[in-house]
């Protein structure tokens, strides 16, 4: 490598600091008000420290507002009816499965049913 | 291959002895300040001037400095104060390749607005910002001698530019050089190479 190019690289360097040191007095005050600018503004990871915490509050918050039901207690649970529970039956008694003496004594049974219908009467 | 391999080789050997030379002014440059405050200001008119030479403008310079400036504090102050010379120069080179990009951009449109030619179909020149400033390098006592090596520079490719503004004019090692530019040390040595075969044809008269 030639004397010439050492010479071309020093020169260009001594001459691009020169200039840097240089620099038109304007330039060099905007320079200065954008460093100051740029070190001013708020720390962004302070920032973010900060909305983390703040922003899972929020998820968990949201979570909990899905999951709770005011007013609500734990759901009861599902009533099954049952065959022979006290709900009325509208179907009628089926006539091959019914005992032929029940019919001897239909009017008793009226009677009986007639008078379990009225539990007041019985005080 | 070979004999471009040994060019590098030189040329970096080159370099070496050529930032040997200025020894002092480069352990100024290389000299990381404790706080970002003293750090960007030993930096930011250098930045500027390296700015003003790939854009040729001095307020689109001073726009991606104060950009740079900006990103470096926010991102990484928490960096360690040595790694942030070559950070803030990357940045600084990314913002500048933005700025370059979109500047191609409105010339693109201006040229589809029927600003390309004018009556007779003539081509117009490209648009570019008005930069009515007056120029600095008038004020320099080698003011020519800075022209002549700014307007060569202009003429490099982007790389080779990088490269060279980077690793002779900023003193950056090669490493910091590559991890400005984004690249590996090998491509570092291959676009100086490159650069300094320009320049040397360019810069005749400096012989």
């Amino acid at each position: 490598m030639s004397q010439h190019d050492q010479e071309l690289e020093r020169r260009a360097r001594n001459l691009y600091l020169r200039a840097s040191r240089d620099v038109d007095p304007v330039i060099a005050g905007r320079l200065r008000a954008a460093r100051r600018t740029a070190l001013a503004r708020p720390h962004p990871s302070t920032a973010r420290r900060l909305l983390l915490p703040a922003g899972a509050f929020a998820v968990l918050a949201l979570a909990t507002l899905m999951v709770w039901q005011p007013g609500g207690g734990p759901p009861s649970p599902t009533v099954v009816a049952q065959p022979g529970d006290n709900e009325p039956n509208d179907l009628p008694p089926d006539a091959d499965s019914a005992d032929p003496a029940l019919y001897k004594d239909l009017q008793f049974y009226s009677w009986l049913a007639y008078n379990d219908t009225r539990p007041s009467s019985r005080k | 291959m070979e004999h471009e391999d040994a060019e590098i080789d030189d040329a970096e050997k080159a370099v070496n002895a050529s930032l040997a030379l200025d020894s002092a002014s480069l352990e100024d440059l290389r000299e990381v300040p404790a706080t970002m405050d003293a750090f960007l200001a030993a930096i930011e008119r250098r930045a500027w001037r390296m700015a003003e030479i790939h854009l040729g403008n001095r307020e689109d310079a001073l726009d991606a400095v104060q950009d740079a400036m900006l990103r470096l504090v926010h991102h990484y102050s928490d960096k360690p104060a040595g790694e942030w010379t070559p950070l803030f120069w990357g940045i600084l080179r990314r913002r500048i390749v933005d700025l370059q990009r979109r500047r191609k951009v409105r010339s693109i449109v201006v040229g589809w607005l029927g600003g390309g030619k004018d009556d007779d179909g003539d081509e117009l020149p490209q648009w570019e910002p008005a930069d009515e400033s007056p120029e600095p390098s008038a004020r320099l006592q080698d003011s020519q001698a800075y022209a002549d090596i700014v307007v060569a520079l202009r003429k490099l490719p982007r790389r080779q530019r990088e490269a060279f503004v980077l690793r002779i004019m900023e003193g950056l090692d090669v490493a910091e050089t590559a991890a400005a530019m984004g690249c590996s040390d090998g491509s570092v040595k291959t676009h100086l190479s490159r650069a300094m075969h320009a320049l040397r044809g360019q810069l005749e008269a400096w012989r």
